[in-house]
């Protein structure tokens, strides 16, 4: 397991981890550049592919939120503004996929990294508690609220989504 | 029942929105960019660590030895003056024992 063949197979998920919980590609880029630094230096200690993952996505969430909370009140691009990375083909309604990364970008940073975790990489709850060490109910509580308030607010804005 | 159905289907929605984006095309390369500068920088560093390292042990040195040639000089001059002070004794002493001398001479 070199350097390179982990970059290569876990670049996508960083940046888009990053991406979806910051919506800023820059910014996500740099994030994840920084994940793949430390890795560099700390390759020796992992020992295998599966650890390096967990590792990978422990890292990434944590610098996400660190990233998001000393920036605090500084103004951010507007989330309309945002110009989303090109994608070859998108999965179901784009419109509608778009609108819901908006919500998602609206919620606070623990329950917005358990969503990106639930739905971008199919975590489980015990999965998603290992990674930002919080204990299982509560990711299942964040959960149930996100989803509960996303569907309302998704609902509201455009209708019955069925 | 259809609720739960409902719920899958906006959980089928947001695993479709949240889909993982590409990385930017020069991702990689900007990577691996990043990695020859830090060690680069490193280089920089060591080698100027290096450098202070010699030049602290060559100014030690030098102050080490100064600092000697201070004691020995220190030591030099403390015996010289004990020297000194030996001689003045002994010049005084032997002033006496002649005063002395000439006193008794004098009076026989």
């Amino acid at each position: 397991m070199t350097f390179t063949e982990v970059l290569r197979a876990n670049q996508s998920m960083v940046f888009s981890m990053a991406y979806h919980f910051l919506r800023d590609p820059g910014a996500a880029e740099e994030i994840a550049q920084d994940v793949f630094l430390r890795l560099y230096r700390k390759m020796d200690d992992l020992e295998d592919a599966r650890h390096v993952t967990l590792w990978l996505r422990k890292v990434t969430s944590h610098r996400c939120i660190d990233y998001v909370r000393k920036r605090g009140s500084q103004s951010t691009v507007a989330l309309e503004e945002v110009a989303e990375p090109s994608i070859a083909e998108e999965r179901g309604d784009p419109l509608l996929n778009r609108r819901l990364r908006r919500l998602i970008a609206t919620l606070p940073e623990k329950p917005r990294m358990v969503m990106v975790l639930r739905y971008q990489e199919d975590l489980t709850p015990e999965e998603i508690s290992d990674v930002l060490e919080m204990p299982v109910p509560t990711v299942k509580s964040h959960l149930q609220r996100s989803l509960t308030m996303l569907r309302e607010k998704i609902e509201r804005s455009m209708g019955d989504i069925r | 029942m259809e609720d739960f159905e409902q719920q899958l289907e906006f959980e089928r929605k947001m695993t479709n929105a949240l889909a993982r984006k590409p990385q930017p095309p020069t991702f990689e390369a900007k990577v691996f960019a990043a990695i020859a500068t830090r060690q680069s920088r490193r280089g920089i560093f060591w080698r100027w660590a290096a450098e202070m390292a010699a030049v602290i042990l060559i100014v030690s040195g030098f102050w080490m030895r100064y600092e000697h040639e201070v004691r020995e000089r220190a030591a030099g001059e403390a015996a010289k003056a004990r020297l000194q002070l030996a001689l003045r004794v002994t010049v005084t002493q032997l002033s006496k024992i002649q005063k002395t001398v000439r006193n008794s001479t004098e009076q026989e």
